[in-house]
């Protein structure tokens, strides 16, 4: 028997595998007509899909909007490419970004957790906004330039090694890894921490009666999203062998949030078909017309008014039913996703 | 430089000018605090509307219409733009349970949207109402342009009159009522959807006014919107969200620490100050300096 | 299936005829793209960049095309973002094919695509960058530039400035970022060695709202002249806000060739006259040929041509004088024609450096006049480049 989160859960696994799948099989399909381009804009889509995921866990599971997870993709990457200057190595670069981001993102969370809700956006807004600054003002990191000469690296895998300039191998690692994140925070949401997060995202005042912590709930959500922000962001450099403060603007972070909503909030794999559906999107729309904006802005509008559960939210109940039937289970529907109302009306913010 | 040199040349006008940005900052905040306070909804799309405001009068002073008139007639137009975006998004997504999120997240994609049709209707390139008011007066030294003189007491007169309108009419009475419980107004005969859906409107001519001001002295172009937006964020947050007065001190204190403090580091480091300043605020007193409107 | 991966399958799809057409590509169009930024605040520049370019082709079209091969222009927007343009110019390469690739504006965007240009052994070129270090010390074998970088545009401006106002006491304002900040230091020491005093230096966030808290400073050190090297809206603020303090009267401001362009100069209005600046075009310059251009050009697109048209409009003749000296569009070729390569532009005859890839032109000093650009002095080509200082080729 399952609950009906797993229940949920199991459906965004059934959609990643059949993510994986497909993508393995453009992949074989890429590398046998020696394609280049759109591999490496998979990759990058993959990439900015970990920076989504990790949008997703704040907002799909604790509740929480970040305005500002750029700023650890961005810490992970510069991170990352520093490493690789001095030292080429993919598994030093991924060890350092690691540290830093777990370093900023303990600091970040202690301060972003003393607050709530469009507090919290703001406030993550604002630290990414002022490290932005930082960065763009130092010369040590290239200013407003960014860095240049980002070495390609050999990625040693035990016997195998795959160099990051080999466009179908580096797709297939950034895959592994993508997934990797995916399928670590689907284990965590699993856990009895997880069942935390979204307790608390349900009625925040009732989880001290059952004797759990919501700060340290937060902070580790926090934290978690974090890290997975920093490791996406440190593979930035190794595909495209520069780093530039665009990357931590808000930019950044606002096409995660628009990835995540198209995609589906709370459903994890949302986070990833939406990224790659904003990069086909931007790719094909910004060929036709340089007003791309009204596009993606208008499409956005739409999900977030009349699909509050993404793409996602289309596909996955339909799913759900299938497994349902198979496993002979009442059929159901509740989920922790997405904006929509759930039961209790939360308080006001302050 | 001499003390004297120092004093008159550099730290007075300092003074002087970080006051002209600070009313200018107070407009764009105004209508931004009112719909948080009042409707509990994040207008990001609230800088789209001040660079709305800032084109229809330029285009309407090209079709021959002064100045003075456009002070009314802008806010005015403005009115049925906010109304209806109050009533297709903001109405249909605000009961859920995360409204601030999805508030904000609806006027982001309107922000995005509006951005690229005034490039297209306008055109990409910089464009500037002439100065209203020529001219420049010199006081003790300091030189002030009339057009800020204007500014300045202009702004401090709107200001008077939004908070004696909210805080001491019948209809201000109203709207507080609606925003501190909405049921409780209804019961009493409010009309609490029009009511938000004016309150609203009010904001978003509020937005517009400030794009009349602010054009001649700022200039006209598409992304103008995301020019105040960030200090105006600042402003609301520090001021407390719903706060007048609030927006007023906080309007008026940040603008002159960025003045200040312009003189004795590099400027490129008062951005960060002010963000800086966000944070500690939302970190320490989240309620900001005078607290929520709605609630007080 | 969801439609993301249809596209995308559809995109490899797309991938697989393109490579089967590149047997074709020798006999086909020459394929020329173009990345730069089409929408946010340098979207003025960008279409500068387009109209230039496409101005050439219709000419370069009519007249024959390259080598008999018709010209043809692939535009990709980029945001004025280096990873934007990074992924746009990767998508030119290798999907479209393209030949050469220019557009880029700001110089981050121009080192990253300078860098992908290498590692996909093509050939870009750039015609508004004009940070220093593009052809200096990061130039790239694979990068050329076709405008006067910011050290060219000082050294004219610096030998008219020590002739109208000798030993003047300078007060130099410039937005805070690399190129701002590299094109207040290029002309301070051309100043300085032409015997100009330095009375202050500030520098000012970009896009900043209020240049006022700045005027105390101005004042405090009473300069005869402002150098500036703020751009688009900054200038805008920046000269009339001078105005409305009534600081312009009796002050000479000079500034970068981006500084007033004619994107922004109708919004400055007034507080524009008399600015001057160094610059290696001027729709003014009095020759058939550029009176032809800038006839062309106005009607094509109901506007004066200014030195980013220009620049972009005569990249194109460089590379159809290359690829026709060298017979060919391969990369090493290519680049072997185009150093030392002298052409004709509506600007006179530039030519390349071979050491580093900078193009020399004379350079004008221009000052505007009832809002119009009156040449008042110029500079020869071998007086304005400055040192060969790139080291790596």
């Amino acid at each position: 028997m399952h609950d009906r989160l797993t229940q949920s859960m199991r459906a965004s696994h059934l959609l990643a595998l059949l993510f994986v799948l497909v993508s393995i099989g453009l992949a074989a399909m890429g590398a046998a007509t020696g394609d280049t381009f759109y591999l490496r804009l998979g990759t990058e889509a993959l990439i900015f899909a970990g920076l989504a995921l990790s949008v997703d866990l704040l907002l799909g599971y604790s509740g929480a909007l970040s305005l500002g997870q750029a700023l650890y993709f961005g810490i992970g990457a510069y991170v990352s490419a520093l490493t690789l200057m001095k030292v080429p190595s993919f598994w030093l670069a991924m060890g350092a970004a690691l540290a830093a981001t777990l370093v900023a993102a303990i600091i970040g969370g202690l301060i972003a957790n003393r607050v709530r809700g469009v507090y919290f956006a703001l406030i993550t807004f604002g630290l990414a906004q002022v490290m932005a600054k930082v960065v763009y003002n130092t010369r040590e990191l290239g200013a407003s330039d960014g860095m240049i000469g980002i070495p390609v690296i050999e990625i040693g895998l035990g016997p195998f090694s795959v160099s990051a300039a080999n466009p179908a191998g580096f797709f297939l690692l950034v895959l592994a890894f993508i997934m990797g994140l995916y399928a670590l925070t689907a284990y965590l949401l699993d856990t009895p921490f997880g069942r935390v997060l979204t307790a608390l995202k349900a009625n925040e005042r009732r989880v001290p009666f059952l004797g759990y912590s919501v700060w340290q709930a937060r902070m580790a959500a926090y934290v978690l999203a974090g890290l997975i922000a920093g490791l996406s962001g440190a593979l930035y450099p190794m595909l495209r062998g520069f780093v530039s403060p665009e990357l931590m603007f808000f930019a950044t972070s606002g096409n995660a949030v628009i990835s995540v909503v198209l995609g589906g909030v709370g459903t994890l794999i949302g986070a990833i078909y939406g990224s790659v559906l904003l990069v086909i999107l931007k790719s094909i729309i910004g060929s036709w017309t340089e007003h791309h904006l009204i596009v993606i802005g208008l499409l956005f509008m739409l999900c977030v008014m009349f699909l509050p559960k993404g793409l996602a939210g289309l596909v996955r109940p339909r799913i759900e039913v299938l497994l349902n039937r198979r496993t002979q289970t009442p059929p159901a529907s509740a989920e922790p996703a997405g904006l929509s109302p759930i039961a209790v009306k939360s308080g006001s913010v302050s | 430089m001499t003390p004297i040199d120092y004093l008159q040349f550099v730290l007075a006008p300092q003074v002087v000018n970080g006051l002209a940005l600070g009313v200018a900052v107070v407009l764009v905040a105004l209508g931004l605090t009112i719909i948080f306070g009042m409707l509990d909804v994040i207008n990001m799309s609230h800088g789209e509307f001040y660079a709305i405001g800032a084109y229809a009068a330029l285009a309407l002073a090209a079709a021959g219409i002064g100045f003075w008139f456009l002070l009314v007639l802008v806010p005015v137009l403005m009115v049925p733009l906010g109304m209806a975006a109050e009533r297709l998004l903001i109405r249909p997504v605000f009961d859920s349970k995360d409204r601030h999120v999805t508030t904000l997240l609806v006027t982001f994609g309107l922000g995005l949207i509006v951005e690229d049709v005034l490039k297209i209707i306008f055109g990409a390139n910089t464009q500037r109402p002439p100065t209203p008011i020529p001219g420049a007066t010199e006081i003790l030294g300091i030189i002030l342009p009339n057009y800020r003189l204007f500014l300045i007491l202009i702004g401090a007169a709107i200001v008077l009159a939004v908070a004696y309108v909210v805080y001491r009419t019948r209809l201000g009475a109203m709207v507080r009522a609606a925003a501190f419980d909405r049921n409780m107004a209804a019961s009493l005969g409010v009309p609490v959807s029009l009511v938000y859906a004016g309150t609203f409107a009010f904001g978003v001519g509020l937005a517009g006014l400030a794009g009349v001001l602010l054009a001649p002295i700022y200039s006209v172009f598409p992304t103008m919107g995301r020019d105040f937006i960030l200090l105006a964020f600042t402003v609301v947050i520090v001021g407390g969200m719903g706060s007048i007065w609030g927006a007023v001190v906080a309007g008026l204190l940040l603008t002159q620490v960025q003045a200040l403090a312009s003189l004795v580091i590099s400027p490129v480091w008062t951005d960060p100050i002010v963000f800086g300043t966000m944070v500690a605020f939302l970190m320490f007193r989240p309620q900001g300096l005078f607290g929520r409107l709605g609630h007080a | 299936m969801t439609s993301g991966t249809i596209k995308t399958l559809i995109g490899s799809l797309l991938a697989v005829t393109a490579l089967s057409g590149s047997a074709l590509a020798q006999s086909g169009p020459i394929k020329i793209g173009v990345v730069t930024p089409l929408s946010g605040t340098y979207t003025p520049i960008g279409q500068q960049v387009r109209w230039g370019l496409e101005l050439a082709a219709k000419e370069v079209n009519a007249a024959g095309g390259i080598a008999g091969r018709q010209v043809s222009l692939v535009f990709e927007d980029e945001e004025a973002n280096p990873s934007v343009a990074v992924q746009k110019a990767e998508k030119l390469f290798q999907v479209e094919k393209v030949d050469f690739l220019t557009g880029t504006v700001n110089s981050g965007s121009t080192l990253a695509v300078a860098q992908l240009a290498e590692r996909n052994g093509k050939l870009a070129a750039t015609t508004v960058s004009f940070a220093d270090s593009i052809t200096t010390d990061k130039c790239s074998p694979n990068m050329f530039r076709v405008n006067a970088r910011a050290e060219q545009q000082s050294v004219a401006l610096a030998a008219w400035l020590a002739k109208e106002k000798p030993k003047a006491r300078v007060f130099y304002l410039g937005p805070d970022y690399e190129m701002g900040r590299s094109t207040v230091a290029a002309f301070k020491s051309s100043a300085e060695k032409s015997g100009a005093q330095t009375g202050g230096e500030v520098f000012a966030p970009l896009d900043s709202k209020d240049y006022t808290q700045y005027f105390g400073q101005i004042r405090a050190t009473r300069p005869q002249v402002v150098y500036t090297s703020v751009a688009g809206n900054d200038t805008v603020r920046l000269l009339t806000q001078l105005q409305d303090f009534g600081l312009l009267s009796g002050l000479t401001v000079v500034g970068a060739s981006g500084t007033v362009t004619s994107q922004n100069i109708t919004a400055i209005g007034a507080a524009a006259e008399g600015f001057a600046t160094g610059v290696g075009y001027s729709p003014q310059i009095e020759s058939p040929e550029n009176k032809k251009f800038v006839a062309a050009f106005r009607e094509a697109n109901k506007t004066d041509p200014d030195l980013y048209g220009a620049d972009s409009y005569g990249l194109l003749f460089a590379y159809k004088a290359a690829v026709e000296k060298a017979g060919s569009t391969e990369t090493d070729k290519v680049r072997e024609a185009l150093r030392g390569l002298t052409w004709q532009t509506p600007q006179g005859a530039k030519s390349i450096r071979a050491g580093d890839h900078q193009a020399m032109q004379p350079m004008y000093v221009v000052r505007v006049n009832k809002g119009k650009f009156d040449i008042i002095d110029n500079v020869p080509a071998e007086n304005a480049i400055g040192p060969d200082a790139c080291a790596r080729f």
